[in-house]
């Protein structure tokens, strides 16, 4: 049976997080700063209602017909991860209706720190935090937090009121990443949105010289680094272990 | 790759797993539209029986009939771009017997889903590249707007091929079909209404029993004429209800 995939389909990119973080917002932010160059799609996954695909079709970022909203049967989770089918047919769909899309965003519906999307459905994601959720989140990590293509820290203008350090909630993501890309955002600060965009087309310019290749943030589990004497150490992300230095490259 | 093939009651028992990535979990079997559309909650065990023993053997006489037509099906006939002539049939006698149009949307997205198992799992079987090449041929003049080919396959149609690739007998294939519709049932009823989880267990193996007296009957449907014509006019119209609502859990 001949697929009849495009030989070039579209970057497909998650968005994840917490609820409350901006994660539509985000979504319009890139819609708005990159819709004059990209032909992008956006799917996505509300737990009780379409608000989120109305918000994004009332931003007026984008042709409303461009934006869909799959149900998840009131479990977002499994729609990102353990069966991506809805979304996956989704993304087919847009990908056909609106041939050659460059990039479909596919939004998760807001859900715990452990959430992240399976490479089965997306090429790469992104992970939101805000400020306003609490400095300390960072730091807690997660799968998403530590291993997803970026994390964004968005807000960073509610700082002040909520007497959160950006820099230091920056630093403790980044230590979380072992060097991963932090973007830490506001859609008011024009230069964030420029590193948010940098990135992205960075990806998409990765994608489609074939070399991005999807990673899989995965659960937490324990794992074994070796060092160079030989020796090594065995840790979880999870026990909060910072004290563990990764200043060598590894895979998971 | 090993030539063993799992028995047929294993893969029965595969279908039946929530579990299954296929995109089931973000159906209900139409309780969530019963249950907005006014349906007393205490209503629902009968409601249960009441679909045992009417449109889930509308569907189990198709996936009967599908099966029974494709067992020996040989390579597709005809050109690779036109539908196949058997499952149109399928596919109408089926449509016939489903006036909503909302219920055969939703389960041609289910068929969709299904199909990916199908062909993940069954990638060699006749009935499953006949019905598969029906799906790419039915869905090929599309644009925006209709996402879902008129022509596609049913997920009563997917069932029925992989009841040939797997060797199901007719009257599992009829029994899987009551079960499945009864469960995806109660796991929504717990997500929509405050219950003792337990309950509506209990509430499946009625249905199941009382469908019992219809399966043999189900079971020996041999051409798309013989597939049981047993409707529900009430959840018809709550289904065309519910695809009009903006805050649902389940897409049908």
């Amino acid at each position: 049976m001949p697929e009849t995939t495009p030989p070039a389909r579209a970057l497909r990119l998650g968005v994840a997080g917490p609820v409350g973080v901006g994660k539509s917002s985000l979504i319009a932010t890139v819609c708005r700063a990159l819709a004059d160059e990209l032909a992008i799609g956006v799917i996505t996954n509300d737990i009780y209602t379409d608000e989120d695909a109305r918000f994004l079709r009332s931003a007026g970022v984008l042709d409303p017909e461009r934006i869909r909203a799959v149900e998840t049967g009131a479990c977002p989770h499994t729609a990102i991860r353990d069966d991506v089918t809805a979304n996956l047919l989704a993304a087919e769909d847009l990908e056909r209706d609106f041939d050659p899309l460059d990039l479909v965003i596919i939004e998760s519906g807001g859900d715990n720190l452990t959430a992240t999307f399976s490479p089965a459905l997306v090429d790469a994601q992104i992970f939101v935090l805000d400020v306003a959720g609490g400095g300390d989140v960072a730091r807690k990590g997660g799968p998403g937090i530590g291993r997803a293509d970026l994390l964004v820290v968005n807000k960073t203008d509610l700082a002040p009121y909520v007497g959160v350090d950006v820099e230091q909630m920056v630093a403790d993501a980044s230590a979380a990443r072992e060097g991963r890309a932090v973007v830490a955002l506001s859609r008011t600060d024009d230069a964030s949105v420029a590193a948010l965009r940098a990135w992205l087309l960075g990806v998409l310019e990765r994608f489609r010289d074939g070399e991005h290749v999807a990673q899989d943030p995965g659960p937490m589990a324990p794992h074994f680094h070796a060092d160079e004497e030989g020796g090594g150490v065995l840790h979880s992300h999870a026990d909060g272990d910072e004290a563990h230095a990764h200043e060598h490259a590894h895979t998971h | 790759m090993t030539s063993l093939s799992p028995h047929s009651a294993t893969v029965a028992l595969l279908l039946a797993d929530a579990r299954l990535p296929g995109g089931g979990h973000a159906h209900s079997a139409s309780l969530e539209p019963a249950l907005r559309g006014g349906m007393p909650p205490a209503d629902v065990p009968a409601w249960m029986i009441g679909r045992a023993t009417t449109v889930s053997l509308v569907e189990a006489g198709t996936a009967v009939v599908t099966a029974r037509l494709l067992a020996d099906a040989g390579p597709a006939a005809g050109s690779v771009d036109a539908p196949d002539d058997r499952v149109d049939a399928l596919v109408r006698a089926w449509a016939a017997r489903t006036p909503s149009p909302a219920l055969r949307d939703a389960s041609r997205l289910l068929g969709r889903g299904y199909l990916r198992v199908a062909r993940a799992l069954w990638p060699h079987s006749a009935a499953v590249r006949v019905v598969a090449r029906h799906d790419a041929a039915s869905r090929r003049p599309q644009g925006p707007g209709r996402p879902h080919g008129a022509g596609a396959p049913p997920r009563a149609v997917v069932l029925g091929a992989i009841a040939a690739a797997a060797g199901l007998a007719p009257a599992d294939v009829v029994r899987l079909t009551v079960y499945d519709d009864a469960q995806t049932a109660a796991s929504a009823l717990l997500k929509l209404e405050p219950l003792d989880p337990l309950a509506p267990a209990r509430w499946v193996l009625d249905a199941c029993a009382a469908a019992e007296e219809h399966v043999l009957r189900v079971a020996a449907c041999a051409t798309p004429e013989d597939i049981p014509s047993s409707g529900a006019p009430l959840t018809e119209g709550w289904a065309e209800a519910h695809a009009l609502t903006t805050q649902r859990l389940f897409r049908a």
